[in-house]
């Protein structure tokens, strides 16, 4: 009798001693680390919760998501298509929930502006004042549907993408992008801020509703999935992405009235590197709602930063955040800027990575690679450690450094525990004093912190303890 | 953002050069690590880059250069500095980065493990997991791999008995093995785990509640020269009430329908009552369908078939379980006692490796009526912070020293244990110790003995010869066997007692 059938084959968790005496060939020696990032109580949880009831759950949350075609069909004011804040004055953020009180520098700067913006306040002291006494109400951009990057927010008049699902007609929102520099989402929000944003409340937010009424509606995965063959990630790279997305709408535009208007909006995107960055997030959103409360689900449906806190949504538990304090990005800074004046992470553009483009897909990205330690190769390991913690290769994302296997989509909370390997995050970093701007980028991780809430909450669900 | 200190600003434009913001991010942070460098921008001089630089006061007031060039600006203690670092800034642009192959991650966890097993070409399928992490989470990677159809090895111990229990049913449910936990010698196929001799292949199937009682048993067949067909550990709590011998049972069932297996051998300290009852019973009934069985419960009176449990030898020695095990598979095994010398005064101090050798002396110094202290060297309170001696010797070479400057002490009982997972040379540490012992105890003119079985074979990795010659070298006393060895410590003490 042989008990070892066919041969011996042993994987060894610990001590190389326990098999000296294996031929080597034999072993497979685990680079193991203690599970639950070493929360023995939560392991156990995790080992309970990883069943059947849930990879079925888990299977039919990843094919919704990645069974999601998100369309462009228009860009329109928030107020008209964004739930839940066409009345009173309400402005939104990135992030999990938090109160005026306790948030980052950055952000206060732009719920300031954007409170100058709809005309609520004439200077920025009476707009603290407003939101100091409450009179505006701020809340996520993630309880309406919509996504923004850095402070995130969004105000009523505010032009917005508008991406579809074709199949249900459900929607998602991004802001428009408003390039680098002075811009309100580091938390500027003087007159060339302001002046801005009314151009693009006036000028190119129609202008690009129209296009898109002329031209029709845009297929976002298939412009994301080309944008990564040229070398985009879809976070932190967009310059593909932005090209392809103006070139489409470029001869519809040209020939709009005023041409000077048109001019005005064509130059604007040739120089604004990340104006498809929004669409990207759009577009994640509306793929990861897809999934939001897939009973018993364990995949990761919202990742987002408030400048305090990093928040954590899962399928299986709807509409629950899971919240940590997060400490600014370790990454390269701008001339003249170090990590003292960094920032917490901040942003709702961390949904690219949930839904596994980002950081995930950084062996797309050779340009970006240097925030991984220098090279395509650390690229291409970085976004292999991700298949790790993820529940499959999306079908529309190949990533031709990765022989177009599919980019690692689909973040399950039992996987990151189990392996330890958190998520990659691409990021910019803000300077912590609103209005100064982007000072750097670089790579952060999801704090483990969030992942042993999700599964404490999701083993309460099921009535396991 | 000016530095206290007189500094120098410097600039270096390359004209029509174009790098990624990101390229040039690097540049600046490398660069800006040298020793007398305050700041670095590297930057195409574009208005927005320009501004940027201003804002940050590094923007050189004379500085001429197009969006479509690249500037490198320096501010550092001396002019020197700054040349330096300008020129290192440059060469980065073209500095090729040493990029090794990409080194594929290991799996780190139990699904990956399984996964990889299977990545080759032709790969067979992992089957077996051994487990010595620490024992909060043994279990918790123990109910994958079983998830995973693996059989365990599961050295870790601090496993609380409740999951012990929960995991050998999952395994006996899922059809596999479950040695442990705190188990520490397994055969399987031939393969040795853990702590393990090099034994021959052969028929008898063995079943050990005990680690270094197994590598005793199996060594000593292999001395009379019948090999071992599967060992199987089961962990030293599996005979107790709480575990009630379930992986023992699922042994048994797998060694009584082997082919290969022709005498089946159960090693174990004795079992709880109601535990034994169970077990005699299901070995009479192996024993009555012709597989020869030998009960070797340590302390247990020694017992023969016929009389008081029919077909099912016992006996309460490792060295007697031996050699009744190959009488019923066709061997004898001689043990021949050493000769007795001169009686030494002085007390019994035995310093051990191996659990169960210690175990199996106090009972037969018991038995004898000898006073000893008998210490286990691998148990908790002696390892605190170490190795295990069988792996680091060094720990009781200190405790011989020590029992050479203790004059009560005459004659001083050890263990060498060799094979897989034990240190390489177990021996020299010994007999340096002994030595030295000895010319402290003759330095007051102490007599002071030493006695020592080697747990070996031929084919251990040390080779149990060469380890005997360097014990013999040193004037160890070496009998051929652990019982053996406390048979001649007893007869010395009697001896002495009675002179």
């Amino acid at each position: 009798m042989t008990i070892l059938e066919p041969v011996a084959r042993i994987i060894n968790v610990g001590l190389p001693l326990i098999v000296e005496g294996v031929p080597a060939a034999d072993v497979i020696q685990l680079d193991w680390r203690p599970p639950a990032f070493g929360e023995a109580d939560v392991a156990r949880l995790a080992l309970i919760l990883d069943d059947d009831v849930t990879a079925d759950a888990n299977a039919r949350a990843i094919t919704a998501v990645h069974s999601v075609r998100p369309q462009l069909t228009r860009v329109r004011p928030a107020k008209e298509v964004v739930p839940g804040i066409a009345d009173g004055r309400t402005l939104l953020h990135a992030g999990p929930p938090i109160e005026w009180e306790r948030m980052c520098g950055p952000m206060r700067g732009a719920l300031i502006g954007a409170t100058l913006f709809e005309g609520w306040a004439e200077t920025p002291d009476q707009a603290e004042a407003l939101l100091d006494r409450g009179e505006i109400t701020v809340d996520p951009c993630h309880h309406h549907g919509a996504v923004g990057p850095m402070a995130g927010v969004l105000a009523p008049s505010m032009p917005v993408f508008v991406a579809t699902d074709p199949s249900d007609g459900r929607l998602a929102f991004a802001s428009l992008n408003e390039g680098l520099g002075k811009v309100l989402r580091f938390g500027a929000f003087d007159d060339e801020v302001i002046t801005r944003l009314s151009w693009m409340r006036d000028v190119l937010g129609p202008i690009l509703d129209r296009a898109l009424e002329a031209f029709g509606p845009i297929d976002i995965t298939s412009l994301i999935g080309q944008a990564l063959s040229m070398g985009d990630e879809g976070h932190n790279r967009n310059v593909a992405a932005t090209s392809l997305l103006t070139r489409r709408l470029a001869p519809t535009i040209a020939a709009m009235e005023p041409s000077s208007d048109a001019i005005a909006v064509l130059e604007f995107l040739a120089g604004n590197d990340h104006f498809a960055l929004n669409v990207s997030m759009a577009s994640a959103k509306l793929s990861m709602d897809a999934a939001v409360g897939m009973e018993n689900s364990t995949l990761v449906t919202a990742m987002a930063r408030n400048g305090v806190e990093f928040g954590l949504r899962v399928a299986g538990s709807g509409a629950e955040w899971f919240t940590t304090t997060v400490g600014p990005a370790d990454g390269l800074f701008f001339p003249g800027y170090g990590p003292d004046d960094a920032n917490p992470d901040l942003g709702d553009s961390a949904i690219t990575e949930t839904l596994g483009l980002g950081g995930f897909a950084m062996a797309a990205s050779p340009a970006i690679t240097q925030f991984v330690g220098g090279n395509p190769d650390d690229a291409i390991a970085a976004t292999k450690s991700m298949r790790r913690i993820t529940l499959g290769p999306h079908p529309a994302f190949p990533l031709p450094p990765i022989n177009f296997a599919g980019t690692p989509s689909g973040i399950d909370v039992l996987k990151v525990l189990d392996t330890g390997v958190l998520p990659l995050i691409n990021t910019g970093i803000a300077h912590k004093l609103a209005g100064v701007g982007q000072i750097g980028a670089g790579i952060v991780t999801a704090p483990p912190e969030v992942f042993l809430q999700a599964a404490r909450s999701l083993a309460n669900r099921r009535g396991i303890s | 953002m000016n530095s206290p200190k007189t500094t120098v600003l410097s600039s270096r434009v390359l004209r029509h050069f174009y790098r990624d913001s990101v390229a040039l991010m690097a540049i600046a942070s490398a660069t800006e690590k040298r020793e007398g460098v305050i700041r670095v921008g590297a930057v195409m001089a574009t208005p927005a880059n320009r501004g940027i630089l201003a804002d940050s006061d590094m923007l050189p007031p004379d500085l001429n250069a197009e969006s479509d060039d690249l500037v490198f600006v320096v501010r550092a203690e001396s002019e020197d500095t700054a040349k330096e670092a300008l020129d290192a800034a440059e060469a980065g642009l073209t500095a090729v980065e040493t990029s090794g192959a990409i080194e594929e991650q290991r799996p780190g966890t139990v699904d990956e493990g399984v996964h990889a097993a299977l990545a080759g070409d032709g790969e067979s399928p992992a089957n077996l997991a051994a487990i010595s992490i620490a024992g909060t989470y043994a279990p918790i990677v123990a109910e994958r791999a079983i998830r995973n159809g693996l059989h365990i090895l599961c050295f870790s111990d601090n496993v609380a008995v409740e999951d012990e229990v929960r995991l050998k049913k999952l395994a006996v449910a899922g059809g596999v093995l479950f040695m442990g936990p705190d188990c520490g010698t397994a055969i399987i196929d031939g393969i040795p785990l853990g702590f393990a001799n090099v034994v021959k292949q052969g028929k008898v199937g063995m079943v050990a509640a005990s680690g270094t009682g197994a590598q005793e048993v199996s060594r000593l067949l292999d001395l009379a020269g019948v090999g071992v067909s599967q060992l199987i550990g089961v962990g030293g709590r599996d005979l107790s009430a709480d575990v009630g011998g379930i992986m023992t049972g699922f042994a048994l069932d797998l060694l009584e329908r082997d082919e290969g297996t022709e005498a089946i051998v159960v090693v174990s300290k004795p079992p709880s009552t109601d535990v034994a009852t169970a077990l005699i019973s299901r070995l009479e009934g192996i024993a009555s369908h012709g597989k020869p069985v030998v009960a070797c419960f340590l302390g247990m009176d020694d017992a023969d078939p016929d009389s008081v449990t029919p077909g099912v030898v016992v006996r309460g020695t490792l060295e007697g379980g031996a050699i009744a095990t190959a009488h019923l598979a066709g061997h004898e095994l001689a043990v021949t006692d050493l000769d007795p010398i001169e009686p030494v005064p002085g007390r019994v101090l035995g310093l051990f490796t191996g659990g169960t050798l210690a175990s199996e002396a106090k009972i037969i110094l018991k038995r004898a009526g000898v006073d000893c202290e008998i210490l286990d060297l691998g148990d908790d309170q002696y390892t605190a912070g170490r190795p295990h001696p069988m792996i680091d010797p060094e720990a009781r070479a200190d405790k011989i020293i020590e029992a050479g400057a203790d004059s009560s002490v005459g004659i001083i009982l050890l263990d060498v244990v060799l094979g897989h997972g034990a240190s390489r040379d177990p021996a020299t540490p010994v007999a340096e110790a002994v030595m030295a012992a000895r010319s402290e105890a003759e330095s007051v003119g102490r007599r002071l003995e030493f006695v020592a079985s080697v747990c070996g074979t031929a084919a251990d990795p040390q080779g149990i010869e060469r380890q005997r010659t360097i014990l013999r070298d040193a004037g160890v006393i070496l009998a051929a066997t652990n019982a053996s060895a406390v048979r001649f410590v007893a007869a010395q003490q009697a001896g002495a007692h009675a002179s």
